[in-house]
């Protein structure tokens, strides 16, 4: 039933034991961040994941759903975060079916930490956890072997001293709703600017006790992708080959529905 | 990413424990923490310290931890592991309230403390002072050093920033002090921790613990760590 | 080296499942070296040479500068480098860069005294070989590129490993975003795997000849070269620094990079 797979752990001790190198995982190396205000709660993060010095995925999403008015911002190994968010999301819409009420951000903080503790840091998740219920707004910073913080504003991954920099010098109390949001993509740019392990794009989610969950996807671009000096479109044929199949989309029609492109037929869709 | 095997845990000798292991990136409370007996019940202090390698990863946190209505217990060492111990220790007083219908005295909270840290030292880096007030015993101070021993004593210190005070406690120290007065030793002697230690840091935490229950004080340094006193 | 194959003399286990009790020694040693990342690259064409580097000098995942030049004027008459006919990247470790820039710098000049004639690109080529190789047990750890014009005016690029070996190659990537530009380069400097469409069937298919590129194509190439690798390097980025030396001279030109 629950629980991870450890099948091969042996096998993969003998190979690491005899040099072969462990795999890759795709960490985060990451700023994400956030603020309580007046009403409610925002956090905020950078969209650039990366796998040693490579960059893996220019605009991932770090800010992780856990409930309606509650969510996640995490940092450390991408898909420990993604699964440990996604099952406690799992385990607190259950628990508020169970309890038929609303989740409170405290619960899904100890589920958090209590699992993590659980896997001795070998989850390597670190989160930062916000929502509204009904003691008002909480901001929580979870670590991967399990430790957690309360605070009313928060830093964590590779880029979090330069994101804490901005909180030190520029946070104050009673912050309003667009205060909050601004020193948060204000932070998470410190982050992208003066990180390596963080940049691209600013995500940002609002969340207020009376009024939607707000998750603005991309809330600053500060950097856009350059224009190309050369166009690098090779003329049909310029790539070798030895044989050729050519299948009709008449074929095709058979097995599968086919839709007409819009657009230019010979232009690739590049991403971004 | 993945760690195969752990390795520092025992010595050459096979018997002597690394105790001061942190597992990798894990985050510290390297802390200065006490607690006293007075004439009217406990205090406890502690400074507000969290650190990750050389990062503060909080400035301002609370190591004073409930774990019942006037048992408390000040946290050293992994932050997630004495969370973890107190979290636990808190569930079964509460348990403990409920069926016995009376509250837990200190000895039994400590007693809890005790078999956690013991049964699992080899997991653990945990330091902790408990500290609380029941009308049977009055107040009382126990400290769970790191194997996991428990000791009944009239004061105790503890954390990094305790190796810088032990002199100035000794020095101070006095049986059947008045609030006043034990609220003066714990500040003085944490204000002198946190300026010797550099793991130390932050403002000044103060719990009593009295039949009256229980009060927080807070100190900052901003002021010199005098004020503002009662916080609630 | 890790190889999946494992030692090919020995069968004997190489693990063990159980634990060591003895606590592991902990040898504290001083390792000299830093990467501080970024990339060069160099590109010849009939009448001139252009050496390129990115400007960010980095130390793990911090910055320590925005503006660090990795490509320098060798043999110039004053500080400022006027006079110098050719031109030197380095990229790797920032301060062994540096050092190995004024080594030769000091070479080239006291050629020019001696022998009151300014030293061939070739003849720099090989001096730089056996500066490098002279510390081939405490080496320089910087991939370096020298490029100049060769005694018939032709662009020379000179290609070298941290201990000296070196070749005169039509372009060259180096540093951490070398893996990313040098295919890029192979396809579109040397155009390897471009055929010539309908030359022929199969086997037959013409391969497409490489020919010296005109100076705008090339500075067009090495900008979009660098603005790839910055897209997906996090040691690649802020500005980019480009050299061209022709036989007007040394031309630099400075274009801004992403700063993420």
């Amino acid at each position: 039933m629950a629980g991870f797979d450890f099948t091969n752990y042996n096998r993969n001790a003998a190979l690491h034991a005899k040099g072969v190198p462990l795999p890759k995982a795709t960490s985060t190396g990451t700023t994400i961040v956030g603020c309580i205000f007046d009403n409610g709660v925002v956090i905020a993060a950078d969209t650039r994941a990366t796998s040693g010095p490579i960059v893996a995925d220019k605009n991932c999403e770090k800010l992780h759903y856990i409930s309606p008015k509650i969510w996640c911002a995490g940092a450390g190994t991408a898909a420990d975060t993604e699964f440990t968010t996604a099952l406690i999301s799992s385990n607190v819409e259950l628990h508020a079916l169970s309890t038929g009420r609303p989740p409170r951000v405290i619960t899904c903080m100890t589920m958090l930490k209590q699992w993590l503790f659980r896997h001795q840091g070998h989850i390597g998740a670190y989160l930062v956890v916000a929502g509204t219920d009904v003691s008002g707004p909480g901001l929580y910073t979870v670590h991967a072997h399990g430790s957690t913080d309360k605070l009313p504003y928060v830093t964590m991954g590779s880029g979090s001293l330069a994101a804490m920099s901005v909180f030190e010098s520029m946070w104050k109390a009673q912050l309003n709703r667009e205060e909050a949001v601004a020193l948060c993509a204000e932070a998470i740019k410190a982050g992208i600017f003066n990180d390596l392990g963080s940049g691209s794009n600013v995500d940002v989610c609002v969340i207020e006790n009376d009024k939607p969950t707000q998750l603005l996807r991309n809330y600053l671009r500060p950097n856009e992708r350059g224009q190309k000096e050369r166009n690098y479109r090779f003329p049909k044929g310029t790539t070798a080959y030895l044989n050729q199949k050519i299948i009709s989309k008449e074929d095709m029609r058979k097995y599968v529905t086919v839709e007409e492109a819009s657009g230019d037929p010979n232009l690739m869709e590049v991403d971004m | 990413m993945v760690g195969h095997g752990m390795t520092g845990m025992l010595g050459e000798d096979g018997i002597h424990v690394d105790m001061n292991h942190l597992k990798k990136g894990e985050v510290n409370l390297g802390t200065s923490i006490m607690a006293i007996n007075f004439k009217d019940g406990v205090i406890l202090g502690a400074d507000s310290r969290t650190t990750t390698g050389a990062y503060i990863a909080n400035r301002v946190t609370d190591k004073l931890t409930q774990v019942h209505d006037t048992i408390w217990c000040c946290r050293s060492g992994s932050a997630a592991d004495t969370q973890a111990v107190a979290d636990i220790v808190s569930y079964h007083l509460n348990m403990y309230s409920i069926t016995n219908n009376e509250a837990p005295s200190t000895q039994v909270a400590a007693a809890l403390f005790q078999e956690l840290c013991y049964e699992n030292k080899d997991m653990l880096s945990a330091g902790i002072i408990i500290a609380g007030y029941d009308p049977r015993h009055g107040g009382q101070v126990y400290s769970i050093p790191l194997g996991g021993s428990l000791h009944k004593q009239p004061y105790s210190i503890g954390g990094s920033g305790s190796t810088y005070i032990y002199g100035y406690c000794d020095a101070n120290w006095k049986e059947n002090m008045t609030e006043e007065e034990g609220i003066q030793f714990v500040r003085s002697a944490l204000q002198e921790a946190i300026k010797w230690d550099g793991s130390s840091g932050g403002v000044i935490r103060l719990v009593v613990l009295t039949s009256k229950g229980a009060q927080r004080h807070l100190y900052l340094p901003d002021t010199g760590y005098t004020g503002p006193g009662v916080t609630n | 080296m890790t190889t999946f194959m494992g030692q090919p003399h020995s069968e004997a286990i190489g693990y063990s499942f159980t634990q060591t009790a003895s606590v592991p020694i902990k040898e504290h040693s001083f390792y000299p070296y830093t990467d501080n990342g970024g990339s060069t690259l160099g590109i010849t064409g009939s009448d001139f040479a252009i050496l390129a580097g990115d400007t960010r000098s980095v130390a793990g995942y911090n910055i320590n500068s925005r503006y660090v030049p990795k490509v320098f004027k060798i043999g110039g008459d004053d500080e400022t480098g006027d006079g110098a006919h050719i031109l030197l990247s380095v990229v790797g470790f920032a301060a062994d860069g540096q050092a190995l820039k004024e080594r030769l710098d000091a070479v080239v000049k006291m050629y020019k005294y001696q022998h009151g004639k300014s030293m061939s690109v070739g003849a720099c080529a090989q001096r730089l070989s056996t500066i490098l190789y002279q510390k081939r047990f405490f080496p320089y750890y910087v991939h370096a590129i020298l490029a100049g014009l060769d005694e018939d005016g032709k662009g020379a690029l000179y290609s070298y490993d941290p201990v000296g070996s070196y070749e005169r190659e039509q372009c060259r990537a180096a540093g951490s975003a070398a893996s990313l530009i040098m295919p890029f380069l192979d396809n579109q400097v040397n155009f390897k795997n471009q055929y010539i469409p309908g030359s022929g069937e199969g086997h037959a298919l013409e391969p497409k000849r490489a020919e010296p590129l005109p100076r705008d194509t090339v500075e067009r190439l090495v900008r979009d070269a660098f603005t790839s690798a910055v897209e997906r390097h996090i040691e690649v980025g802020d500005g980019l620094q480009m050299m061209v030396i022709t036989s007007a001279g040394i031309e630099e030109i400075y274009y801004p990079l992403k700063k993420d």
